[in-house]
């Protein structure tokens, strides 16, 4: 039992799922479900397709190269079962899965990074530019900050009545 | 060698077919069209074609019958002693004869006929002659149709007949019928001859095959023989009789001892003696069969000396060979086909007799000896008496006797199956004879699919070595990373800047969602003088509050306004009755101060109007005549607007031809108009 990659969105497909087509060159299409096998009729190319692994990482999105990537290879000579092995590759999947995310996830980041940091410049001139918009000048020049004015409330004050001692 | 296949005839048709098929290619492949006003040497040309057409047709398929057919004297004389016996020769050669004189005569009429179309002279005539010359034809075939279906018949029979072939080495089993001679036929060669306890199972001669020092023998099974004289013999024994006489063979002579096959011992050698005259020169072997009902020792004194005549006279034809020295056991042999005890001895015996036979044949012709000369066998000549065996290694005779022990103690996985219950509740264990490092790892399952990875993929020798080396990089480039980090914070905004900024957002987007209003119903928008502020927008509160947001303190501006808006008079009136109070005189002046100033001009209070109010400048008498002019207005706009029209100008039908009014059928009454 194997689990397979679609050929359009590069998800894997579990056992039970998905279709396969077969061409008459002998090469093997494997669909994960209806969507990407309707696609792959309507002659589309995964490459031009957004959503798919194969757009994404083409055009950057996703991390393409990675040392994680070369421990999960294709190996068509069965080795001999030795429980040791097994058990030591059981643990090494889990560690490697996580280190692949963390470094996916940091691509991601860093990528998006940059129209942070563009986002934040534009705010910034956006609030110096249209400060005027929400506090006049005559509150701005008395406190400078570029923040909302405080709004003074008139609070009808009590007589202050001397504080006398309750009568006991 | 040529061998005889009857198969390869092609098939003959009936007479009627025949007829068909010729005429149905003619009209296909002579052209058909033909008018009277065609030149008449067109015409006579048309009509000769088909006649010539269909006579060389009708030649063809005969010659191809009467060719195809074997002639009896042509073949080796087994076939043609067969064939006879089969089909009786005289009809047969009869048949293939009026085939002859048929193919003749149409030749004939062919000629004929053409010969008077060349004269025709009209195409009526023409056709007659040809219609004429077809239908003679047509019955020269009608008449021989009863030949044509025999020699079909003839044909379908001889394409079944086995291929035995006259010239190679051949044993011949005979007898009386039910001693056994099929069974030794199906123990000897891969035949499926029928074995039955009835007399005359087999009706015609089967051909097997076998090997004997690496040559290949027919062997022949014959029907069984009835002593009988000759004339009498029925199809059946006329076969075994033919096979007996033409071929060249070793004969096997069947006897059943036992007597269970319905005659008695007498009765098959008189047989024997009756039909002696067919063994010359043929190497003869008694097989005295069904030993297992009736050994050969336990048989009556004048059985036992009638076999022994029988031997005596099977030990002629040896002498008569050659001069070989008497070979007692090589004539007379036992065996029983039921426990298969003697058999290969039998066929043995008889293989050899034959072989020597044949070889003897050769010896004495004369191509032989160009050969002779070119054989030689060197054989090493002898040095000394010393003699040397064969020289088998120890190692290899030990081996052999453990594969034998070996075999007969191993215990077979489908013995273990059947001890635990067999196929259905047992299931062998696949993996008891794995080869692992650790024994007890053989029943491990291990785990195909973790994560969504295939674990196959993963496993690798050095795994934890590259793992090892893939988290010391981890650690590098998370250290880096956390540097990174720091620098990016200084330019975040703060959250009360954050929330300026929010307001600014939101302020903006709501004077550009009323510019767009106003923009785009610039042109129908009636322009309203701010004075009368309908929609109570310009009040002091309100300016209150929005100073107030902007940050500015709003008092003074508030009663700024107010004093503008209750006029100059007011104000005067104020600072002179600040002292004495109000009496009601100064009601009265109140009164009339307030008809100058309306209360709409005084934006101090805000306060709900009734609907018919007339306001000064509307242009409108009174409040009937508003509220008139008010229901007017509604009651235009109310038909527009229940037809979702925009205004007075719209007149957009948004869809032309509605599916719905114009298709479809009534479910009752007509649809002449839509």
């Amino acid at each position: 039992m194997r689990l397979e990659k679609c050929w359009f969105c590069s998800s894997t497909v579990y056992p039970g799922h998905g279709i396969q087509f077969v061409r008459n060159d002998a090469k093997i299409f494997r669909f994960c479900r209806s969507k990407c096998h309707k696609n792959f009729k309507m002659k589309r190319n995964p490459r031009k397709v957004k959503w798919t692994k194969a757009y994404r990482r083409l055009h950057g999105k996703d991390m393409t190269h990675d040392s994680t990537f070369e421990f999960e290879r294709k190996r068509n000579r069965p080795e001999r079962y030795d429980r040791n092995l097994a058990e030591n590759t059981l643990k090494a999947i889990k560690k490697i899965d996580k280190i692949r995310s963390d470094r996916a996830s940091d691509h991601i980041k860093n990528r998006l990074k940059t129209g942070k940091v563009q986002r934040q410049k534009e705010a910034r001139k956006q609030l110096e530019q249209g400060i005027h918009l929400v506090k006049a000048p005559h509150a701005l020049a008395q406190d400078s900050s570029l923040c909302l004015p405080k709004i003074k409330v008139n609070v009808s004050q009590a007589q202050t009545e001397e504080n006398q001692p309750m009568e006991e | 060698m040529v061998q005889y296949n009857f198969k390869k005839i092609t098939v003959v048709p009936n007479g009627k077919d025949f007829i068909d098929i010729i005429l149905s290619r003619t009209q296909r492949q002579t052209p058909t069209v033909v008018h009277k006003g065609y030149a008449i040497s067109r015409l006579r040309q048309f009509y000769m074609r088909k006649v010539k057409y269909t006579q060389q047709n009708f030649h063809e398929k005969l010659s191809t019958i009467i060719d195809e057919f074997p002639r009896l004297d042509d073949i080796h004389p087994f076939y043609g002693d067969l064939l006879h016996v089969l089909y009786n020769k005289d009809h047969y050669k009869l048949a293939l004869g009026q085939i002859n004189t048929a193919r003749n005569l149409i030749s004939k009429i062919a000629k004929d006929y053409v010969k008077l179309l060349k004269y025709g002279d009209s195409l009526y005539r023409c056709k007659s002659l040809k219609v004429a010359a077809l239908g003679r034809m047509c019955t020269v075939i009608k008449r021989i149709g009863p030949s044509l279906a025999y020699l079909e018949q003839i044909r379908q029979h001889m394409a079944r007949l086995p291929s035995i072939d006259p010239n190679t080495r051949t044993m011949l089993i005979c007898g009386y019928p039910n001693v056994g001679k099929s069974s030794f036929m199906n123990k000897i060669t891969r035949a499926d001859v029928d074995v039955q306890p009835y007399a005359f199972t087999t009706k015609s001669l089967f051909v097997g095959h076998t090997d004997y020092k690496y040559l290949r023998y027919q062997v022949i099974d014959t029907p069984g023989i009835l002593d009988r004289p000759f004339e009498d013999r029925n199809i059946i024994e006329m076969c075994s009789i033919t096979a007996l006489a033409h071929l060249r063979a070793a004969v096997l002579f069947f006897l059943d001892i036992s007597g269970s096959c319905g005659y008695s011992i007498a009765q098959q050698a008189a047989l024997f003696h009756s039909i002696k005259s067919l063994f010359m020169n043929k190497p003869l072997i008694i097989v005295c069969n069904k030993t297992d009902l009736q050994p050969l020792d336990g048989i009556s004194e004048e059985d036992r000396k009638l076999v022994m005549e029988m031997k005596a006279e099977a030990m002629k034809t040896v002498i008569g060979q050659g001069g070989e020295p008497t070979n007692e056991e090589g004539v007379l042999l036992t065996m029983s086909t039921l426990t298969e005890d003697g058999v290969i001895a039998v066929k043995n015996a008889a293989c050899e007799r034959l072989l020597n036979q044949r070889v003897e044949l050769k010896m004495k012709s004369k191509k032989i000896n160009d050969c002779l000369n070119r054989f030689h066998v060197a054989l090493p000549k002898a040095r000394d008496q010393k003699e040397r065996p064969a020289c088998i290694p120890q190692a290899v005779l030990e081996a052999k006797a453990k594969q034998a022990a070996e075999k007969e103690k191993r215990k077979t996985e489908k013995e273990l199956e059947d001890e635990n219950g067999g196929a259905g509740v047992y299931s062998a264990s696949l993996r008891k004879n794995y080869i692992l490092a650790n024994d007890e790892w053989k029943e491990d399952t291990m785990p195909e699919i973790l994560d969504g990875h295939n674990v196959y993929d993963f496993i690798d020798p050095d795994i934890l070595l590259r793992l090892e080396e893939l988290e010391r990089e981890e650690g590098l480039r998370q250290a880096e990373e956390e540097g990174d980090d720091f620098e990016m914070d200084g330019q975040e905004l703060s959250l009360e800047e954050q929330e300026a900024l929010a307001e600014i957002r939101k302020k903006k987007s709501l004077l550009i969602q009323q510019h767009r209003m106003k923009k785009s119903t610039a042109e129908s928008r009636p322009v309203v003088p701010r004075k009368f502020d309908t929609d109570r927008k310009f009040t002091t509160r309100r300016m209150g509050r929005q100073l107030s947001s902007l940050g500015l303190d709003p008092s003074l501006a508030i009663s700024r306004a107010r004093s503008k808006s209750r006029g100059r008079k007011r104000e005067r009136s104020v600072d002179k009755r600040e002292g004495d109070g109000r009496d009601a005189m100064d009601i009265d002046d109140n009164q009339a101060s307030k008809k100058l100033r309306l209360r709409s001009t005084s934006r101090s209070r805000s306060l709900s109007r009734p609907p018919g109010e007339v306001i000064p400048g509307e242009g409108l008498k009174d409040s009937a005549q508003k509220i008139k002019a008010i229901k007017l207005a509604k009651k235009s706009v109310l038909k527009r607007n229940k037809n979702a029209r925009r205004g007075e100008a719209d007149r957009v039908i948004p869809t032309l031809k509605p599916k719905h009014l114009f298709s479809g059928k009534r479910s009752i009454g007509k649809t002449q108009r839509r």
